[in-house]
């Protein structure tokens, strides 16, 4: 089975520069992090210490920004993984030009710039409000213009993934469940909608991700409020501190742990439906 | 309960195709029924309009006597048995069972209860909690019907279910049907293009072609006494041999080919001066070692297939048609050997003057 031996070498040494590409950037910047310099880098090495974290737990600003990230991004999701879901289903159920105008219509804000996005998205809620004579707030930049803004390009992720897994649906099983005397709806709910759970659950995943990176929408229509992004962004223009690089090193670690966790509970899953 | 299914001169148009062509046919309740034919013949469209998932163009479907026009699928009192069973793979067996009783409110305990019970009735028993990947084709097959029988219908629509099996557990699996359709009562509507199949399980079997009806009867009258030759054809093995119909006494005919005058039945309303061909089934063959006073064919043995339960003997004539004789392995016929020159005979009452095409041999693949 192994033909290649002859040029494993050249495997080994391709994997590690990409390994190494992809984490001494991330090394370097955890390193910074307790290295005791004001800026962020490890060399020149000034000494270790740990008051980069405790200048971030004390940072309060910096903590109601990463509050508002998560409230944005549990909202995106909440939004986007119905939108997108349902687009979804009913792209895959028509045929013709109404599907690709739809299709189109729905991917066009990932292709978009995300500046261009935020713009728009302040500018119409502004002239909505205008037009109707109203001072009320949501038609004002705020947090939840970020939802909205955001939503219009994260449904079309889910709603790419759902489609995906739409393909591997089997109609026949939808038919089925009709001539057992099942609604629309208890079709929906019991055949087709458990097929979709898995791109769903990625669909939401990805959404909440992509809503916490994101930079360019938030910051034309956050009105005065900081998100996480928004605010590192401010404090490099204010002057950088590792305080940035604290951050990031938590952030990083929560993500791994959240992946190894989830892997274990996979892998246990999955061992005990082999063994019954 | 069971109830009977009228169709009245149902058509069913694609475009411009005509995928099933004024068929009309009174299925008793009950019944064993099945439609028979080649791929493409219309039957999976009659069985799709039957429940609902297709309206006909043209024609009325009745089921116990009730006008189903505008009835939805979910709406009919029939069950449909797909071609790949379309168990749903996300549920275990008795959930599957279930669902038909689920989806109509029916409380979980009861649910749980009746598909325990259904799955004693196709001999499952202790598979209620396992998942649709663990069971083997024939497993799958017992809870697709114990789904189908679970919601009660008076009719199982039933499309081509044994398809997927192998030989053995399809042989089985005939026996099994027959066996659950005749406990339970239910009509059963069967599609299949293996000709064995509907004959050794139905009552009555409807042979299609091209859309069209072309015999309804039981399987016993479809194979000794074919409307035409496409059912001749189509169901079972035949020596064909093209001519002229020369002479008519009663019911048996003179009749000119290549290979000799002989004389045989005529088929149904077939008359002198029609393009006919004459049918001969190969185990209606004797070998004999002298030409016989009549029906008589001088051949040279070219192959000889031992079968197991029978012996298949290919032969050729004067004229280059290739013909075949079946005969029994009882160990008193003696197997003559490839090269071996002997006569071909049959009685006429065994052969058969048909009009009509005959099937396309590729069809029963």
């Amino acid at each position: 089975m192994r033909q290649v031996r002859s040029t494993d070498w050249l495997f080994h040494l391709y994997l590690v520069l990409f390994l190494a590409y992809m984490l001494v950037p991330l090394i370097v910047m955890g390193g910074a992090a307790f290295n005791d310099s004001r800026f962020p880098s490890v060399y020149p090495w000034v000494g270790w210490t740990d008051r980069w974290f405790v200048e971030l737990w004390a940072d309060t600003r910096m903590w109601n920004a990463f509050a508002n990230t998560i409230y944005v991004a549990l909202a995106v999701v909440a939004i986007s993984v119905p939108i997108g879901t349902a687009a979804a289903i009913v792209i895959n159920s028509i045929a013709g030009t109404t599907r690709s105008v739809l299709y189109a219509l729905m991917v066009a804000p990932i292709l978009t710039p995300g500046a261009v996005i935020g713009i728009s998205t302040l500018l119409f809620w502004n002239g909505v409000g205008n037009a109707a004579g109203s001072g009320f707030f949501l038609f004002k930049a705020g947090l939840h213009m970020s939802v909205l803004g955001q939503v219009s390009f994260i449904a079309a992720f889910v709603m790419l993934l759902v489609l995906a897994r739409l393909q591997s649906f089997d109609r026949g099983l939808e038919e089925a469940a009709l001539d057992l005397g099942a609604s629309h709806a208890q079709v929906m709910r019991r055949i087709l909608l458990p097929h979709l759970y898995p791109a769903i659950g990625a669909g939401a995943a990805i959404s909440f991700f992509q809503s916490i990176e994101n930079f360019n929408v938030t910051l034309f229509t956050r009105g005065t409020y900081d998100t996480l992004t928004v605010y590192v962004f401010s404090k490099v223009r204010t002057g950088i501190t590792p305080t940035i690089n604290a951050l990031a090193l938590i952030m990083i670690t929560a993500t791994l742990l959240g992946a190894v966790g989830y892997e274990i509970i996979r892998r246990r899953r999955e061992r005990r439906l082999a063994g019954r | 309960m069971s109830a009977g299914v009228d169709l009245d001169n149902v058509c069913a148009d694609f475009g411009t195709f005509r995928a099933v062509d004024h068929v009309a046919v009174n299925i008793r309740p009950g019944e064993f029924f099945s439609f028979l034919g080649p791929s493409g013949c219309g039957k999976t469209t009659i069985l799709r309009m039957i429940s609902g998932f297709i309206p006909p163009s043209r024609g009325v479907i009745r089921i116990g006597g009730r006008d189903m026009k505008g009835q939805r699928p979910n709406q009919r009192p029939t069950a449909l048995i797909f071609q790949n069973l379309a168990l749903f793979p996300l549920m275990p067996v008795w959930e599957n069972i279930a669902f038909g009783l689920e989806v109509r409110g029916v409380d979980r305990h009861k649910r749980r209860a009746r598909a325990e019970e259904l799955l004693q009735l196709v001999d499952l028993p202790d598979a209620a909690d396992k998942a649709i990947a663990q069971l083997s084709g024939g497993q799958k097959q017992r809870v697709a019907i114990a789904r189908a029988l679970a919601v009660e219908p008076q009719v199982m629509l039933l499309d081509e279910p044994l398809s997927a099996l192998d030989l053995k557990l399809r042989q089985h699996m005939r026996a099994e049907l027959r066996a659950i359709q005749k406990r339970t009562g239910v009509t059963f509507i069967y599609i299949t293009h293996d000709q064995g199949e509907a004959l050794a399980m139905s009552d009555r079997v409807g042979v299609m072609s091209q859309g069209k009806l072309q015999q309804v009867a039981d399987p016993r009258e479809i194979y000794n006494n074919p409307a035409n030759g496409f059912v001749a054809s189509f169901v079972g093995e035949n020596n064909i041999f093209t001519g002229d119909i020369q002479g008519a006494e009663g019911d048996l005919a003179r009749f000119a080919t290549a290979s000799g005058t002989f004389t045989a039945r005529l088929g149904p309303a077939v008359t002198q001066g029609m393009k006919a061909r004459l049918f001969l089934r190969p185990e209606h063959v004797r070998l004999a070692p002298a030409a016989a006073s009549a029906n008589s064919i001088p051949v040279e043995v070219t192959d000889v297939a031992f079968e197991g339960n029978f012996i298949s003997i290919h032969a050729r004539d004067a004229g280059g048609q290739v013909l075949l004789a079946e005969a029994r392995n009882d160990g008193a016929t003696a197997v003559p050997a490839p090269g071996e020159r002997l006569h071909f005979t049959f009685d006429g009452q065994n052969a058969v003057i048909l009009t009509g095409d005959t099937a396309a041999r590729d069809a029963d693949e």
